[in-house]
This record gives C-alpha cells, structure tokens and sequence, in this order.
C-alpha cells in the first residue's frame, strides 16, 4: 500500500509538474487505443447503419442541398482568392511577409467520453500521421481546441471551452488583441483583461491573432454575445460563443504546419486535404 | 506448495475489468454522463472480496493508472484511489462479506467518496456538486453488479 501511494505521488508529481512521462504516457496511450476503438464501436455502427439505410429521396435532398452550397462556397473561394492575391500584393508593398498555404490532416473524433470534467476529446490520427504536440484543431466552423497528448495511432486534444485553455486573438473589426479564456462545456467563452472603454461590441468576430505561435493567423473564434461592465472590477466581462461546434463535429481538421517561407509570388491559394 | 487449489480463471478477472473500463468511456447523453456509476471499481472491490489472493493493490494501482490514460487526467490520481480503496476491502474483506448486500452498498458508498476526494484536491477545473452523483448510482448499482459478478464467478469457477 505505501508504495503504491509513493509511487502514485511520485508519478502525479513528474507528470503534471515537469511533464517526465510523456513517453509513456504516449506508449499507454497506444496500448488502451483498442479499446476506446471498441467502446466508440456501437456508436459508429450506428451512424453507419442510419448512413445505408437512408432512402432514395433522402439522399437526393441531400445532394442537392450540397450541390447548392458547394456552387455558393465556389463563387465565394473565387472572391476569396482576388482578395487574397491583392492581400499578398499589398503585404509586399509593405514588405511583410506572408504564409500562403495551410495543408490540414482529417481526423474523426471517437466517441467515447472522457472525464466529464475536463473538456477532451480522442481523435483517431497519431504521430504516424504526423500530428504533434500543440497542433491546432479545427471544425467546419472554427478553431477547436489544440493537441495535447500523441499516441502512435490516436491524440487527444483540449477543447478552448477547458477552463485551462486560453487562446490569443483578436476582433476582426478593429485588430484589438486579446486572450479568449475557456469556462466549461456549453459556457460562452471569456475575454479576459480588456478594460471598461475596450472597444468591443456585441457581434463582434473573434479570429486568431497568430501570437504565441501554435495558432495560424485568422481562423475564426467566435462571436461575442454578451458585455457586463461589473462595478468593482478592474476589467469588463465579456462572453463570446465558439463559433465551432464542439457538440456535434465528428470531423476535425489538424493543421500541419505550412512551408514557411513560400515566395510571395507562388500563387497557390489551395488549403490542401490530406487522408 | 501449501495451496490445494490452484488459481484459475484469471483471464476472466481480466476480462471483466476491461468490459468495466468499456463502460466508464461508452457514451452517454450529458446529462447523464456525471452520474455514471465507477464500473471499473466495483469490479475490482467484488473480486479483492471475493479473491484476495488474486486481486491486491497493485492489480488496483495498474488498472487506475491505465483509467488515468483512457480519461486523460494526470497520472496516479485514479491509480492511487483504486491502490487505497481495494487497500481497505482487502483489510475488511472478511466483515464486508458477512454483511447484507444493502450494508455493502454503504460501505462501499463510503469507499467511493474517498476515491473521490484526491480527484477533488488535484483537479485544476471548477468542482460541483455533480461530482457526487456517481456515488450515488454507484451505491445503487451495486446489488445488481454484485450478483452479476458472482454469478461469473461461479459459472467459470473463478478461484
């Protein structure tokens, strides 16, 4: 019993405070793989079912539904890549420099659940795929959370709505920076340390600010929905709502990093998918 | 050897400690998700009652330390609650067996707050009173899972 308890203290310490078993924790990880592939089973077997069976008109409605959006998302992409030419243009003409392309990895949640207290998921891709530690996560919709954790064959990553994630951004009106503080599973988001006469307003976009290193510039947040100037305290209490949407994505995107010094004139605009 | 019998049956200890881990991560509905009962420890106090000789503490800290990597949460707090908690059934087996099945349920209610109680003291996030939840149904299951248990046991003559 008491070397069970030093040697569970010792374990607890080194792991949380110096980060010692990362490589075991990766080898443990790879081995009890199977069986979150197994308790995700059921679901997936599920959805793969509801997915054959679905009748003839179903379907049709489906695919036209998709026609329609992918035709809108098309005549969008061609708008979005004039800007982004005259974006690099101008970024020449003031010398700055610019990353052209982000190739990103799919990967599929599996649906297990975790501590109901700490918001994580497992994603099916690992360091043979190459993911990383630290690599950002993102849905259809906007950023996810990050990489904290490789296996050989599978990941996991925070959520931003863990209250132990912060991410750097900035609002998409007016540039002004910030750091977007999680606060648990379906509570809004908290911007923190901006002042009473911050220039924020509800609506607001929130993107990526790209500081610190680990996110790419410019990937949506969120939006903010509510701003409370408590009396007493020295900051405003601002709450913005992810825009990705941590519930129901079962697709995540992981973004590798770019090839960093790409000539400005390369002309590729392509967000690359990888399988 | 002193022993007459000789231990057997240990792959179907195993096996129901991993069908018990597929339990705590299958999912549920949220709002059900914090009253999940802690499968893998009542398998683990059935067997350290009914087998002491086969299921000790550190079968208990191994199987809390793959819980901590399945669940992601720092390793050694489950490892080190399922170490203590199997400590003490062992250490009152005896009693806890001559006790009526509602008796246990208590007992063991006790056993899983204590459990508990590092995951309180080392856990960064915000504590609720969900976190109790799961002792509840956990006491409340445990009639039903002791039957089950024993009637693995004695159908595969588990010893």
């Amino acid at each position: 019993m008491l070397l069970a308890l030093i040697a569970s203290i010792a374990l607890f310490f080194l792991d949380t405070r110096f980060n010692y078993f990362a490589p075991t924790r990766s080898a443990l990880s790879t081995v009890v793989y199977p069986l979150q592939v197994i308790a995700s089973f059921p679901n997936d077997a599920l959805e793969w079912i509801s997915d054959a069976f679905q009748d003839r008109e179903q379907l049709a409605e489906k695919n036209s539904a998709l026609a329609a959006t992918n035709l809108l998302n098309n005549i969008r992409l061609q708008k979005m890549q004039n800007l982004e030419r005259e974006n690099m243009r101008l970024r020449e003409l003031l010398g700055s420099s610019f990353r052209l392309t982000e190739r990103v990895l799919v990967a599929e949640l599996l649906s297990i659940d975790l501590d109901p207290f700490s918001q994580q998921v497992v994603l099916n891709k690992g360091l043979d795929q190459g993911v990383y530690n630290g690599q950002p996560v993102l849905d259809a919709h906007g950023v996810m959370g990050q990489v904290t954790e490789v296996a050989s064959y599978s990941s996991r990553a925070v959520l931003l709505t863990d209250p132990s994630h912060g991410l750097p951004v900035q609002i998409n009106r007016n540039g002004l920076r910030a750091v977007a503080i999680g606060r648990g599973l379906g509570e809004p988001l908290q911007l923190a340390h901006l002042p009473h006469n911050a220039d924020v307003r509800v609506g607001d976009v929130l993107v990526t600010s790209g500081l610190g290193g680990r996110f790419p510039v410019g990937y949506p947040v969120g939006t903010v929905i509510a701003i409370n100037f408590p009396q007493g305290k020295a900051f405003a209490d601002i709450a913005v709502k992810p825009a990705a949407q941590l519930n129901t994505s079962r697709e995540v995107l992981l973004v590798l990093p770019s090839a960093k010094k790409t000539p400005i004139n390369n002309e590729v605009i392509s967000t690359e998918e990888l399988h | 050897m002193a022993t007459i019998k000789t231990p057997q049956g240990g792959g179907i200890i195993i096996f129901t400690v991993i069908i018990s881990m597929l339990l705590m991560m299958v999912p549920l509905a949220d709002n059900l998700r914090f009253a999940r009962p802690e499968w893998v420890l009542m398998t683990l106090i059935y067997w350290a009652m009914a087998l002491p000789h086969r299921v000790g503490v550190g079968y208990a800290w191994f199987s809390g330390l793959l819980m901590d990597v399945l669940m992601g949460g720092s390793l050694g707090v489950e490892a080190f609650s399922y170490a203590f908690v199997i400590y003490l059934v062992l250490r009152f087996h005896l009693q806890l067996r001559q006790y009526p099945l509602w008796q246990q349920a208590v007992s063991i209610m006790t056993m899983v707050l204590l459990v508990n109680i590092p995951a309180v003291l080392m856990s960064s996030s915000h504590v609720s009173w969900y976190m109790w939840l799961s002792v509840i149904t956990t006491t409340l299951l445990w009639p039903i899972a002791y039957a089950f248990l024993r009637a693995i046991r004695r159908t595969f003559n588990v010893s």
